[in-house]
């Protein structure tokens, strides 16, 4: 399923330069000042990240609850303004868009699918609302009849009939909620959708059939995503490229099979051991009990050497920066040591 | 053959509402040996939380049930009045809810928790309840330095892990878990699911373990019902089950997970949405969403056949079974 793709297929005037990717986060931070006026206590939530999401592309950002990833879809749909760094759309930066009518053109470039299908639409509104809004605003050349035969294809495209439209949110499963969801985004004609755990409060049952739409999301309708979710085994079922953040930092990247066939990242390894493989019966279990991070005003280092089998002195000075080993960017002291050994072991130093 | 811990006889539950009755549990019947792992599958609203609700006896209206026997060591609780139930909760049995944040008093300390469950059950002195309380926080992993702290002062794992704690403050029989792990991270409830088979391994308690997760299910326990809309669609020994399937809803269940190690392939989950039991489909409940589906699943309702030692609630297999017998 993650085959290279052609990188250019779009034919959308937006795109200005050459290779740009669709989307592209830059030193990307953002913290929060917790507590009264005069605390001095700072939540770390996002720091230095640095991501890229090209045309036609599933990128999964994966990591355990208060490690920032929704911060990050957040930050991306322009939802909060980042602390440091920037974010280019198309080359262009986040932080020139001002004016309403640039904001407006932001939201239809760029859509977001919420977590929660449940509370995520107006309980007194038939689900037509939010997409034929979202037509009135985003597409306003659109006539009446026209939105509403534009709304209608939408629902089909999410795999629901239209008389769905006439629904209310209440007459409907978590499934078909989530679909809306993303024909809501759909309506803009999104070139990018951010999905915040989409499929995380569904049943097993209908958990696939909104993962395969995705995925036909992008092949059929070129839109590229960023999947965040916890479980790994969706993000490989979809995903061509996988990001692995802890406690706001980037620790792994790279093309989701390389990273989850050979994890270079202590902290993937630990993730990759305990997602159980329904099939298998006996797995190694890692010793470690789960802890969240600690991020109010983190000190240097690497902010996973507390759970860290192979913690040395240096994790404790010096915060691990993303650097290439092979395919994969890894944020990790000892296995960046561990390639150079490999790569060239005459230079052992 | 040991006599079984529990023994539940055709469970029958109805929610009483204005607009209709609906039949959450029907007519469920299983067993649970001394020191069994039982899990039961089953995806939201499949009265699989209901089911656990009705064997503690905890339900409250419009729930009510309206047929059936929980026996448990020798005693039918749906018949015991208030007093005597309230002996034997937590003594005999424990529950263990889906989220401890909402299970544990926020006012109060996990020590003063635990110190209200050993007095409601005898009188205990103080060292007796220090004692007590050190060990079952040993037991479970945490420092029993926490026992002075509030449950907001723990992170979800180990609140998870202080519920279970108190579970074990009288060592019960049984310990029955509603989706204990659901709330947390993949790390924290790998640990936790270790932690609690390891323990049932050597306290020799029995489990009632209910869940959507059906790695879970394979890792941990020895026997699984799966349900679907109120009934046992089957019911079988786990490791059978993952070798052979029997009901086409277990097995959409089995392939509705992709890998992490395997082989890509494309699943295709299993269609459509449960059903409402307000207004239940004719015949088999799954038919609108089989995918063997048959005529005459639209009109007759399928019984549970055994196959082998594994029983199914399928019309697929109810010629084999008569054949059997």
């Amino acid at each position: 399923m993650a085959e290279e793709r052609n990188p250019r297929t779009s034919s959308d005037p937006a795109a200005s330069s050459g290779s740009e990717p669709v989307l592209r986060a830059a030193d990307l931070t953002k913290h929060f000042r917790l507590g009264g006026m005069f605390s001095k206590q700072v939540l770390h939530a996002v720091d230095d990240l640095n991501i890229t999401i090209a045309e036609r592309e599933i990128v999964a950002l994966v990591g355990e609850s208060g490690s920032g990833k929704s911060t990050v879809a957040r930050l991306l749909a322009r939802i909060y303004t980042p602390t440091r760094g920037e974010i280019y759309y198309r080359g262009r930066p986040l932080r020139s868009l001002r004016s309403r009518k640039d904001l407006l053109w932001y939201r239809g470039e760029v859509a977001i699918v919420l977590q929660d299908p449940f509370s995520a639409f107006h309980p007194v509104f038939p689900i037509s609302h939010g997409v034929m809004r979202n037509l009135a605003l985003h597409r306003p050349e659109l006539s009446g009849p026209e939105r509403r035969r534009e709304a209608e294809r939408v629902c089909e495209t999410v795999g629901l009939g239209p008389k769905m439209l006439d629904r209310y949110p209440y007459e409907m499963s978590g499934g078909e909620r989530q679909r809306i969801g993303f024909a809501q985004a759909l309506a803009v004609r999104p070139k990018l959708i951010l999905a915040d755990e989409p499929v995380s409060m569904l049943d097993v049952s209908i958990r696939v059939g909104v993962l395969n739409m995705m995925a036909g999301l992008r092949d059929q309708e070129g839109v590229s995503l960023l999947y965040i979710t916890h479980d790994l085994a969706s993000a490989r079922y979809v995903a061509d490229r996988i990001v692995v953040m802890y406690a706001g930092h980037m620790v792994e990247e790279g093309p989701t099979e390389t990273v989850l066939s050979s994890p270079k990242h202590p902290y993937t390894q630990l993730l990759l051991s305990a997602a159980a493989e329904p099939s298998e019966k006996e797995a190694e279990i890692a010793a470690d009990s789960g802890e969240p991070p600690r991020v109010i005003n983190p000190s240097e280092g690497c902010r996973f050497r507390w759970r860290c089998p192979y913690a040395i002195e240096k994790c404790e000075q010096v915060t691990p920066r993303p650097t290439p080993i092979g395919a994969t960017q890894v944020a990790c002291h000892v296995a960046v040591a561990e390639a150079e050994r490999a790569s060239n072991p005459a230079s052992v130093s | 053959m040991t006599d079984p811990l529990l023994e539940v006889d055709g469970l029958t539950v109805d929610y009483l509402t204005d607009a209709a009755d609906v039949r959450a549990v029907n007519q469920v019947s299983f067993t649970v040996d001394p020191g069994e792992f039982l899990a039961i599958v089953g995806e939201s609203g499949c009265g699989k939380s209901t089911l656990l609700f009705a064997v503690a006896q905890l339900l409250s209206p419009p729930g009510e049930i309206v047929a059936g026997k929980v026996i448990f060591r020798g005693h039918d609780m749906v018949r015991l009045g208030r007093g005597e139930l309230q002996s034997m909760r937590w003594r005999d049995y424990s529950i263990v809810m889906q989220s401890a944040m909402n299970a544990l008093n926020p006012m109060k300390s996990i020590g003063a928790q635990f110190k209200d469950t050993l007095e409601a059950h005898g009188n205990v002195s103080k060292a007796d309840i220090g004692r007590r309380s050190t060990e079952v926080m040993e037991l479970v992993g945490i420092d029993p330095a926490h026992l002075h702290s509030y449950p907001h002062q723990l992170s979800g794992g180990m609140r998870q892990r202080a519920m279970i704690a108190m579970a074990l403050l009288f060592t019960p029989q049984l310990v029955i878990m509603d989706e204990p792990t659901s709330a947390l991270d993949v790390v924290a409830q790998q640990s936790l699911m270790t932690k609690i088979k390891d323990l049932q391994q050597n306290l020799g308690f029995a489990v009632i373990f209910v869940t959507h997760d059906m790695s879970v299910v394979h890792r941990y326990s020895d026997r699984v019902l799966v349900m679907y809309a109120g009934q046992i669609a089957e019911a079988a020994r786990t490791e059978e089950v993952f070798e052979r399937p029997l009901h086409p809803y277990t097995r959409g269940l089995m392939s509705a997970f992709p890998s992490v190690r395997g082989p890509r392939r494309e699943l295709i989950g299993i269609p459509g949405s449960p059903p409402d039991l307000a207004r239940p489909p004719t015949g088999c409940l799954f038919h609108p969403r089989c995918p063997d589906v048959m005529p005459a699943c639209l009109g007759r309702e399928p019984e549970l056949y055994p196959v082998g030692d594994a029983e199914v609630r399928c019309l697929l297999y109810a010629e084999q079974a008569r054949k059997a017998s």
